[in-house]
Parts: structure tokens; C-alpha cells; sequence
């Protein structure tokens, strides 16, 4: 049966599978609980690993006794500083050891216990002595680098800064600022400027439901097996391979949630490559909830201090200033974040030509930042944005049509993640713009800047529309290889087909949606298409679901594998058929010329010695010229008194060039709420304590989600203006649906209450206070 | 030591397990969801927080939904469970819920579904024609991250 969509979504173009509603290839699993997870696997006399984490945020190691615990029964191994290579090290630049004799954050790793179960790996924790010589520590960004602030790797890093730019990112040299023209010469001629200090800094984690996990098995010298909840292979290979010499081979099962923030799981990793060396047996670490919030990586904390100039036609035309990155104690994956947001801000402000960012990666005593949906490009246009819709109030433009002209299109460019610059080509997002805002009634609810759009009779109630956009160019990141194999069943008449790609399902539905690609192109049964679970051993080479880059890199990869496996039957048909191999199309599971319906051959009597499977190969280059786009559309409601702001009514926009599959391509738009998008604009934060540096919000009933029965109105606007991105034309969004809601409700709280709110998320205390009500 | 046993039954199966501290018993202490999953194998029903504020661990106890992560084993004596792995028919049918939710595309990344279908189908028994409002302060207790809430709710009116 077809999925049933309420809202009656489907693609305008006429596929049997592409843009139809189909059931999910892996629906059953999943209703019956039969999906496997990491935590439903197991191994045979695997030992858990657990950590014994520091109480302080800074803090020497003065001596550590770990004897009561090793003579616990079950304990096979307990891990202290002076067990392990000083010079293995977290960090690009090399910064933190994997273990030390100095702590930096509350919940750091002080040893690190493999037992023969979990329970007794938690009661050794206790049992581990540490007499702590504690530090001062420091928690603020910008405090950080001034004189006299504590030091965290004094000898290494001075001032706490950590250098822009590492090779792995850009292997043509650094890119950590943009300076083109002259923006403090060109602010004198520009009508409307906005300057401000504006902070995204409260590094929500995304907490996906499942915990972070890794089963580690060594296979003898830097040899490593890892099971993992990874959304990255490659990515979990390649970050980790850098801390401690390691060949790691890796599988994963369903991803339960990852949002960008289960990718290399450094920290996690590499303490079971740690025990399972230590032990010669494989090692499972899973984290508890308690310990997601408290020792996984978040996401990194932006403070920006910047100056944006507005034409008399609401274009910006210069843009200056400096971009505080908060990576907690050591930063890896934030040097790729810098560079994709410095291209991100130039997507959004594409006719700008003056720019003068510059950026500082700095180090706190805060848990580490790592990989989250929106990878720097959330976070530094979270708060530029804020500034240009003040430009945009100055000026008192309509924000649709100053978003639309400020918004990137074909023949505008950027310099991207890589340091080169790329120039736009086939998208164009007025449209999608034009439409959106027309199916929301934009221009009959708007009532003009600092007016609310309702007010209740008492006067307590108000309610405020806003808007913004985002576009992020890594939709086409990196390079991806896909395997498509032809395979004649042995006992029936037709074929069945399988596809490679190494490609981990987090819940986009990309595995089922790859898959239907494949039997688009070769007009074979969806049922008759197998999916084969990624494994770096087996699979072929790709970066993995991350920047909404599935849909189009492994889209491409997979439809140019199925094309050359249609290429291969085409030519065996040719002389069977006497057709021209450019006359014949693929029909139900055979060949066919497209003149002569009724000289059709099945694909098993093509294959070879009707036994021997067809393979084709395709590829992925890395194409950063085609960036995405989503827009978002809020209505809040404020209630004066409380401070309480809530959105009531939504919509996402976008244009994806070509639907795959209507169901998940709303289920994307939609997941732009949770996971740190939207609701970091209302109450999504990961609090500190600031005398302590203890984790205030380190569980579920502290750190909330949106619920069931708090769900705004929300509806989606999707084109498909068929872009020159792959076979179908299609590019993801999923990583940025959320991205630009979290501006929008700032700005629609704003027009609601009369009064701008620069601060995240608007929580009651900041709404009240801006009203003079604290 | 004193040996008491703890006798319940899941998804139609009986099961007596004896309760004490030695190998292979049922520890005092020991929650239903590990239980449940470590000694039965009915992984289906998923750990998150074990803190009772998620409700990925759902299952039904003689008619509730109940997070059985804050269940203790040895309190189950005489109780009749069930997990996602015992809604559908002996002979493979899903349950309506189950098929509503594959119809709907009423799930993403699937970890948190088992536990809402749980919930779901707990509630319907007790109130089969809910208004959606209703069904979302029934479903309050159940997270998902991903966000299919929308799609979920939609799945459940078609059933009402």
C-alpha cells in the first residue's frame, strides 16, 4: 500500500517510483521493532567500558589509585594517564591527550574501566582515588583570550586561541576569514548599518533518543574493528585515525537520531580503542543519557561582534567583524565549521563584495564542540541575521523581498569550506521566495516592523510574524562511489538488484529513497531491490549522510551505477533486438525497444551465461556549486506578563529540484523543529553552571523537548525547478530545515512585543527583561 | 539465601524466573527493560534515558503503557506484557496501529516508534474514537527528535 500524506504531497513530474508516494523500504522492521540498533548487538565475551569523570571543570591530577577498583571481581582493565602516549591527542591542531594529568571540563575523563558488565564497570567508578589540585577555569569566549585568563594548554596555545585553518579541511592552504574589498570604506555610502555583539552561545547538544555507542575490537597491531551509532563511517574513520595511530574498519546498523552530532564520536572511540587494546577483547561503551549531555560533544558557541551596511535597495553591500567560536576544551571538526559558515554567510548576503570577518577559535573549560546539524553555518548566520533584519527595520524593507535579493543565485559566488571560490550555477530561489510567501499570506498578515499582527482584548496576549532563509552549498560535499549489481534469482525468471553505497539510515529515509532511484532507472519492482548495510570493509567509498548531501552525491553515485548497469544490458540487447542501444529503454525487469513494445527481453536472458551478475559503478565528485535552500516562515504568540513566546504557526519552504519521496521530504521539512533548530530560539540550551561549570541541564527532566502537545500549525511550500544537480535533478535540505526558524521566531518575537530580542534562546527571563518587566 | 521466583508472562509466553544474587538470577534491583531485552532478547522495545521521561521503553502491563524502565522485574509477578515484538497476530498480521504508521510514513529515524505505537495502542483500547488533542496529551510522554509527530497523529486519526 502507498503512503497515505494528509497533505496530499506528490511530485508534479511523472516517475513510476521518483516523487510517488511508496512505503518505506524498511517500514516493517521498524513498526515491529526488528530494526537493529548498535545496543541490540552483541559479541561474544565483549567486556563495557565505562568512565570515571572529573567533578571539576580545571584541574590537576595530583595522584590517581585505581587498586580497589582493579581488585573488583569483573574488572579486567582500569586506564589512567600513565598508561597512555602523552602524545595521542584530541584535537586538529593536536591539543588535549586522550588521557591526562589536567582536566578541562566537568565530566573529562580522569580513567576509563572495562569490566564483564556494566553494572560492575559503574561500581568500579567509585572505587578509583583522585586527589585533584583544582584550577580557576574560564567559561566565557570572548574572556578567554584576554590577559590573565586561565590557560588551558598554556605552552601550546597562548591566550586560549587555537590557530584558523588545518589541512584536513583545506589541503590548499588555510581559510579561516574573508577580506575582499574594503567594508569600512564602503559603510560610508551605505544608508542603513547595524552593528551589534549578538551570541548563539549556549551550545545546544541535538541529543538524539539513542545514546552514543562504540563496540571496539582490536585486531591485532593498529588494527581496529568498531561498531558504531555513527551517521559517518568515513568521517568516524578518518577524525579518529588522527588521535591514536589506528586502521579502523567500521560498521553500523539504524542510527537512532544523530543530527549531525554522531558522526566521529572522538572521545567515546577512542577510549574503546584504549580498552580493547588494553583488554585484547572487544569493548562496548554506551553512554547514558547522563552521560550524552554531560561527555558527548555539542555544538559550538558563537558570539559574534559585527557591523552589516544595507544599500538604499535592501542589498548588503559590506559586512565586518569577528566571529568568537566557542569550542570548549579542544576543537577538531569546528575548523571545517568555521570555513563552511564564513561560505554559508556569503550564500545568504551573495551581492556583497566588501567582507572583513575574521574569526577566533577559542578554548574554554566546557565540554568539547563537535559535528551538529547546521555546522557553523546555523550558528554565525543565527546571528547575522539578527543584524541584517536590523538593517532591514532601518531601512524599512520588506524582509521577503530583501531576503530574496540578498539570497544567493546563479552566476553570484562564494569561497567555500576549501578556500576556493565557486560560482553558483542552475538554482534560483525567487521563485520558491515568490510562492511561499504567498501561500502564507506573507503580505496580508504582515503589518510592518515592531507592530504586532494580533492583540488580545486584555492586552496580554500578542502575536508577531518573521521570516528568514538559509542555503548551505555542501549538498554537493565531497566525493561519494556506489556499486549497483544486476543479480539473476537462480530458481525465477527475473533479477534482483542490490546497492552498495555507504550509506548509514538516520531517519531521512535515504536508504529506501537511493533504492528507488535505482529501480526508476531500471524499471525493476521496488521489492526487488536490496539495500546491503554499510561496512567500510565492503562498501565503497563515501563521506556519509551529512550538509543534506545524500540526496544529491549518493543519488548521483547510485543512478550513474544503475545507468551503467543499464548500459551494460542495453548492449548485450542490441544485437538480440537489432536495435540502436540509444533506441532502447528499460521496461518491468527487461529490455525493450522503445519503437517495438513487444520485443522485450528480460534482464536474465542478458546477463552473462544467465548466472553472472551486472555491476555498474558510479561516482560523486565533489561539486560545491549548487547550493540548497529552506525558508522559514513563524507566527508567535507572546504573553506579556509571563514572557512565555510560543510559535503557533509555521511553514518550510523550499525548493528541492525534484521530490523523491513525498513522505520524507515532508517529514524533513518538519524536522526542523527539534534537534536544535527551531526551539534553540525558545528553549533549547545546554546551561553551565558559572561559578562551578557543572552541566545544569544533564537529563531529560532537566533539558526539555518539544512534545506531542506542543506542536505549532505547520504547513510546507516545495518546488521542484529540476536543478542540474544529478539524474533527477534533485537536492537535499534536511540538515538547514530548521536552520533559519530559529532567526524567524527571534524576529517575529520582536515585531510581536515591540522590542528586539538579540539573545538565545528568547526564554521568559530574556523577553521579560527586554520589556522592563525584571 | 532465600529463592523466591517472579512469574509473569509476555507476549502470550509465560516465564518463571528466580529472583537472587547468584548467576543467572533475576537481581532484586534489576529494571524490566533489561529484562526484557538482555534476558528475553525482545530488543524492540529501546533504552534512551532510563528515567521515565522518555517513553522509548514502552510496553503494556495488564492494559497500561508504562515506561518499563521504571519497572522492577520482581514486581511483575502475575502481570501479562506486552512489547512491540507481541502486537501483531500470531500469524504475522500488524496490528492496525503498526499498519497505520507504515501507511502514514508515521516514523523517521524508528528508535522512539516502538514505545508511541505502545502508547498508541494502550490508549485506543481504553478510548478508541480520541480527538486528536486528545491523542496528543495521550502521546505527551513519548518523545521523538526527529520530529514525525505530525505524520504520527495523522496515522492515529485515521484509526478514530
Amino acid at each position: 500500500m502507498p503512503q497515505i500524506l494528509k497533505s496530499g504531497l506528490t511530485s508534479k513530474h511523472d516517475y513510476r517510483y521518483i516523487g510517488k508516494p511508496t512505503e518505506r523500504k524498511d517500514a516493517l522492521e521498524i513498526v515491529q521493532g526488528k530494526a537493529m540498533f548498535l545496543d541490540d548487538f552483541k559479541l561474544a565475551d565483549m567486556l563495557y567500558g565505562k568512565v570515571k569523570q572529573s567533578p571539576y571543570p580545571h584541574a590537576n591530577i595530583r595522584s590517581i589509585d585505581a587498586s580497589k577498583a582493579l581488585a573488583l571481581e569483573g574488572v579486567r582493565a582500569v586506564l589512567t594517564y600513565e598508561d597512555v602516549n602523552q602524545e595521542w591527542r584530541f584535537g586538529w591542531p593536536p591539543q588535549k591527550p586522550v588521557l591526562s594529568n589536567k582536566v578541562a571540563y566537568v565530566g573529562d575523563a580522569v580513567a576509563l574501566i572495562a569490566a564483564d558488565s556494566d553494572e560492575i564497570a559503574k561500581r568500579a567508578i567509585d572505587l578509583i582515588e583522585v586527589d585533584y589540585e583544582v584550577l580557576e577555569a574560564v567559561f566565557d569566549p570572548v574572556e578567554t583570550t584576554k590577559e590573565g585568563a586561565p590557560q588551558i594548554y598554556p605552552d601550546q596555545f597562548p591566550n586560549n586561541i587555537v590557530p584558523g585553518g588545518y589541512e584536513v579541511m583545506q589541503p590548499k592552504g588555510p581559510f579561516y576569514e574573508l577580506k575582499i574589498g574594503d567594508a569600512e570604506a564602503a559603510f560610508k555610502d551605505l544608508p542603513f548599518v547595524a552593528e551589534d555583539k549578538v551570541g548563539f552561545d549556549k551550545k545546544p547538544g541535538t541529543q538524539s533518543p539513542e545514546t552514543p555507542g562504540v563496540i571496539v575490537r582490536w585486531d591485532g597491531g593498529d588494527n581496529y574493528h568498531i561498531w558504531a551509532t555513527s551517521q559517518g563511517l568515513f568521517v568516524l574513520q578518518i577524525v579518529n585515525g588522527t588521535v591514536i595511530p589506528a586502521h579502523i574498519e567500521a560498521q553500523a546498523f539504524n542510527v537512532g537520531g544523530s543530527y549531525g552530532n554522531k558522526t566521529a564520536m572522538t572521545c567515546i572511540t577512542n577510549y574503546g580503542i584504549l580498552l580493547a587494546r588494553a583488554t585484547n577483547k572487544a569493548v562496548k561503551i554506551m553512554e547514558s543519557k547522563v552521560e550524552h549531555y554531560v561527555m558527548h560533544e555539542t555544538r559550538l558557541g558563537s558570539t559574534v561582534q559585527a557591523k552589516i551596511g544595507m544599500d538604499k535597495d535592501g542589498v548588503i553591500r559590506a559586512v565586518k567583524g569577528r566571529w568568537f567560536i566557542d569550542n570548549g576544551c579542544f576543537c577538531n571538526a569546528t575548523q571545517g565549521q568555521l570555513a563552511v559558515g564564513l561560505g554559508e554567510m556569503q550564500l545568504i548576503m551573495a551581492k556583497c563584495t566588501n567582507w572583513d570577518m575574521e574569526t577566533r577559535l577559542v578554548l574554554t573549560n566546557k565540554l568539547p564542540a563537535g559535528t551538529v546539524r547546521g555546522y557553523g553555518g546555523q550558528e554565525l548566520n543565527s546571528c547575522l541575521s539578527l543584524l541584517m533584519v536590523r538593517a532591514m527595520r532601518e531601512g524599512n524593507f520588506d524582509p521577503i523581498d530583501s531576503f530574496s535579493k540578498n539570497f544567493v543565485s546563479a552566476g553570484d559566488s562564494y569561497i567555500w569550506r576549501n578556500g576556493l571560490r565557486y560560482q553558483a550555477r542552475s538554482v534560483d530561489y525567487k521563485n520558491v521566495i515568490k510562492k511561499s510567501a504567498e501561500q502564507w499570506r506573507w503580505y496580508e498578515r504582515w503589518t510592518g516592523w515592531g507592530k504586532p499582527t494580533w492583540i488580545s482584548k486584555d492586552g496580554k496576549l500578542v502575536r508577531g510574524i518573521g521570516c528568514s532563509v538559509i542555503g548551505n552549498a555542501d549538498a554537493g560535499e565531497s566525493f561519494c562511489e556506489a556499486y549497483v549489481r544486476l543479480i539473476p534469482d537462480f530458481f525465477k525468471k527475473d533479477c534482483f538488484v542490490r546497492v552498495h553505497v555507504n550509506v548509514t539510515e538516520i531517519g531521512n529515509g535515504q536508504k529506501s529513497n537511493l533504492q528507488k532511484m535505482v529501480a526508476e532507472i531500471l524499471d525493476v519492482p521496488l521489492e526487488n531491490v536490496e539495500y546491503i548495510e554499510p561496512d567500510s570493509r565492503t562498501s565503497p567509498r563515501n563521506e556519509g549522510l551529512a550538509g543534506s548531501r545524500g540526496t544529491l552525491t549518493c543519488g548521483r553515485a547510485v543512478s550513474n551505477a544503475a545507468l551503467e548497469v543499464r548500459r551494460q544490458l542495453f548492449e548485450a540487447a542490441e544485437h538480440k533486438l537489432q536495435s540502436p542501444i540509444d533506441a532502447m529503454e528499460c521496461y518491468r525487469g527487461g529490455v525493450r525497444p522503445k519503437s517495438q513494445p513487444d520485443f522485450w527481453i528480460p534482464f536474465k536472458d542478458l546477463v552473462p551465461d544467465r548466472h553472472l551478475s551486472v555491476t555498474g559503478y558510479g561516482r560523486h565528485d565533489q561539486d560545491f556549486g549548487t547550493p540548497n535552500f529552506f525558508m522559514s516562515y513563524i507566527e508567535v504568540e507572546v504573553d506579556k506578563e509571563t514572557g512565555m513566546a510560543k510559535v503557533i504557526d509555521m511553514l518550510g519552504a523550499t525548493d528541492c529540484g525534484q521530490i523523491i519521496d513525498p513522505g520524507s521530504c515532508e517529514l524533513q521539512c518538519q524536522g526542523g523543529i527539534g534537534a536544535a533548530s527551531l526551539d534553540t530560539a525558545l528553549f533549547e540550551e545546554n546551561l553551565v553552571d558559572p561559578i562551578t561549570g557543572k552541566p545544569l541541564t544533564y537529563d531529560m527532566i532537566q533539558n526539555k523537548w518539544r512534545t506531542f502537545n506542543e506542536l505549532p500549525k505547520f504547513d510546507c511550500c516545495i518546488e521542484e525547478s529540476e536543478f542540474d544537480t544529478n539524474h533527477f535533478k534533485a537536492i537535499g535540505f534536511g540538515e538547514i530545515a530548521g536552520a533559519a526558524a530559529a532567526s524567524a521566531t527571534l524576529m517575529a518575537i520582536s515585531n510581536a512585543i515591540g522590542v528586539e530580542i538579540k539573545q538565545y534562546p528568547a526564554t521568559p527571563d530574556v523577553i521579560l527583561a527586554a520589556l522592563d518587566k525584571l | 539465601m532465600k529463592t523466591t521466583q517472579v512469574s509473569f508472562t509476555v507476549n502470550s509466553k509465560r516465564y518463571t524466573m528466580s529472583v537472587g544474587k547468584l548467576f543467572g538470577q533475576i537481581p532484586p534491583n534489576e529494571l524490566l527493560i533489561d529484562s526484557l531485552r538482555d534476558r528475553l532478547g525482545l530488543t524492540g522495545t529501546k533504552i534512551a534515558c532510563k528515567d521515565g521521561a522518555c517513553g522509548c521503553c514502552t510496553v503494556i502491563i495488564d492494559g497500561d503503557a508504562v515506561p518499563s524502565c521504571e519497572v522492577l522485574t520482581v514486581d511483575c509477578e502475575g502481570k501479562s506484557i506486552t512489547t512491540i515484538e507481541g502486537l501483531a497476530a500470531p500469524d504475522g498480521t500488524l496490528d492496525p496501529v503498526q499498519q497505520a504508521f507504515i501507511d502514514y510514513y508515521a516514523f523517521q529515524c524508528g528508535f522512539c516508534t516502538p514505545g508511541i505505537i505502545m502508547t498508541t495502542r494502550a490508549y485506543l483500547d481504553k478510548n478508541p474514537h480520541p480527538t486528536r488533542e486528545e491523542v496528543q496529551d495521550a502521546l505527551a510522554g513519548n518523545f521523538c527528535r526527529c520530529i514525525s509527530h505530525y505524520h504520527v497523529l495523522d496515522a492515529i486519526e485515521s484509526l478514530t
